[in-house]
């Protein structure tokens, strides 16, 4: 009861950062910048939705009941995937997924209060709802691998993709050094270099996957404001599989706050706005905890070992042969 | 005739000018915190040794429609002695790799490129040199690496970029990398290694815009002896220097998936 009541206590401090932590003091490095530097992975937040349930309204922190459904969940998925038998065509049985551990918090968005993602602006349902009907059709009888997540085709999950909770390879790392800090994120390679210089944005003619990312100190928090996206990673869990998430446009700016609140804990925040996709800003804030069995980030050759892509292409186009199918029956 | 002490004289300063060209004023080196000399910058080498890390005259590219922007510039190789010193069937496979390299070369597909490739493609590359490790991030395709300089680890999976382990010989930050898969050239000309690949690369900064970089590739399964390659790393010195993001996989798809394209591939239209 006891144990239970602590642990209530540190997760309800860990998903609200924003009371003072006044013992906790972030160490800096040789040149005098806050430490951030380890590997955080996300899997500790599996277990928690991007939006919350409705039935929540405003609150974001479980009832004890709630939260003993979700442990209940939890465990349920973790033997699920610890007792999975391994596949004939890809060898991967149990061990290759996380599951997080359940977390009082209800919902990994914040702002709006409620939980919930701010409608999107009459242009951006239009072109969402073509984009969303264009997947349906194709995604599982694709023309090309256009018609494929920017996640299958290993090229980026964009900025908030690459630190959602993913079920595996979703560890991150900080790395600094005098004048930069640079966040890897293992699944597709990513290292997004922050300059913490001064350095201003690259030119507005350049246009990346994870943009132009620039920092700054207040006081021990690193603030990251990004632009120069080019539009094409979809916001959401997982790069936009299965449907999931939103594509920005270019006007897109996603303001991020990393916040060591101890040695464990790094409270990871980002605002993300786009004028032209949503009808106002939204906030996700999750913490990224250490794993002592999580410590290293492995090399994550998405593309290099894409079979997938071969199969799913060339399983369509055997699709379209109507003699093959007779055949086969 | 001088004396023994004249003569010893003329040696010393002989030595003390040779030392003077070839190598640094060490006091002059940017230096962290902790003393180490401060390789953090970005760095791109100026050389034509992604075509071919040995001499090579100039010739024509694949593609007429290319023209002179498609041909293959002239360069004096990177190879210490130029030759390689490959085993008689590697010997073949290599010039096999050279007759289809249009086709074969990992380049195309936007394959992380291994090491030492990544250090001379013609793109810049940024290290991170923490109080701790050391990252270098490639502008190509984003590939990053760690260099570990704890106590050292070992390989626990083959990997295109390897595991790198380091440490500091005076002045000079030694690599050792292995974990290699088999599945990277070392250029556009077909050189190539197994799987048994190991390379210690040494970084030596003669001042605070260049670093002299060494390495040596040690693969008994293709080669007879280690060889070793050597060119020195120029500092970006642009005042808006920044790595930019080449994500290179959308320009590889049209040539890995082409041929499974609904409706014809691009190439046969």
């Amino acid at each position: 009861m006891k144990s239970e009541l602590l642990a209530v206590v540190i997760i309800c401090a860990a998903a609200n950062p924003l009371p003072a932590q006044t013992a906790w003091k972030t160490p800096k490095t040789p040149w005098g910048d806050p430490d951030l530097q380890g590997v955080w992975p996300s899997s500790s937040m599996l277990m928690t939705p991007l939006e919350r349930d409705p039935k929540l309204g405003a609150r974001n922190v479980l009832t004890d009941q709630e939260y003993r459904v979700k442990a209940m969940m939890s465990k349920v998925i973790k033997n699920g995937l610890e007792g999975a038998t391994p596949s004939p065509r890809v060898n991967i049985g149990a061990g290759w997924a996380d599951y997080g551990v359940p977390d009082r918090q209800a919902s990994l968005v914040i702002d709006p209060p409620d939980g919930r993602i701010p409608p999107l602006t009459p242009e951006a349902q239009q072109r969402e709802a073509l984009r969303l009907s264009h997947y349906k059709v194709k995604h599982n009888a694709p023309d090309t691998w256009e018609d494929l997540t920017m996640w299958e085709r290993c090229i980026s999950l964009g900025v908030v993709g690459s630190v959602l909770p993913l079920v595996y390879n979703h560890g991150n790392q900080i790395v600094q050094s005098p004048g930069y800090v640079v966040f890897r994120n293992e699944m597709v390679h990513e290292a997004r270099i922050i300059p913490v210089n001064g350095a201003k944005h690259i030119a507005p003619a350049i246009r990346q996957y994870m943009g132009d990312s620039i920092g700054h100190w207040e006081g021990s928090t690193l603030v990251v404001e990004t632009t120069n996206f080019n539009g094409k990673a979809v916001i959401g869990m997982g790069g936009g599989f299965e449907g999931a998430g939103t594509l920005p446009t270019e006007s897109l700016q996603i303001t991020e706050r990393f916040n060591r609140t101890d040695e464990r804990t790094i409270a990871y925040r980002a605002t993300i706005e786009d004028p032209n996709t949503w009808t106002k800003p939204w906030t996700i804030e999750f913490p990224l905890r250490k794993d002592d069995s999580y410590n290293t980030l492995y090399e994550y050759a998405c593309h290099e070992g894409n079979i997938f892509m071969y199969d799913v292409l060339s399983g369509a186009r055997a699709q379209e042969k109507p003699d093959e199918g007779a055949a086969a029956k | 005739m001088p004396g023994r002490l004249q003569k010893c004289i003329f040696v010393l300063l002989s030595a003390g000018i040779i030392a003077a060209a070839n190598r640094t004023d060490v006091s002059k080196l940017p230096r962290t915190a902790g003393g180490k000399p401060d390789l953090n910058g970005i760095w791109q080498t100026i050389t034509t040794a992604n075509w071919d890390i040995q001499d090579h005259g100039a010739q024509a590219g694949p593609f007429f429609q290319l023209g002179a922007i498609g041909a293959v510039p002239p360069g004096q190789g990177i190879v210490e002695g130029n030759e390689i010193p490959y085993l008689p069937q590697a010997a073949l496979k290599k010039k096999e790799n050279l007759a289809n390299r249009w086709k074969a070369d990992p380049e195309l597909k936007c394959y992380m490129p291994g090491v030492p490739r990544a250090t001379y493609l013609p793109y810049p590359f940024q290290i991170i040199q923490s109080q701790k490790d050391i990252l270098i991030v490639y502008e190509y395709a984003t590939t990053n690496r760690p260099i570990n300089m704890a106590k050292p680890q070992e390989a626990v999976v083959d990997s295109w970029m390897g595991t790198s382990n380091g440490r500091w010989e005076g002045d000079t930050l030694v690599v050792d990398v292995t974990g290699f898969n088999d599945q990277t050239w070392f250029d556009r000309a077909g050189n190539f290694h197994s799987d048994a690949l190991q390379v210690t690369e040494r970084y030596t900064p003669i001042d605070a815009n260049t670093i002299n970089y060494q390495a040596t590739i040690t693969d008994p399964k293709v080669f007879s002896r280690p060889w070793r390659i050597s060119l020195p790393l120029y500092r970006v010195r642009d005042t808006n220097a920044r790595l930019l993001e080449f994500k290179c996989v959308e320009f590889s798809e049209e040539f890995l998936y082409g041929n499974l394209r609904k409706g014809p591939a691009n190439s046969e239209k």
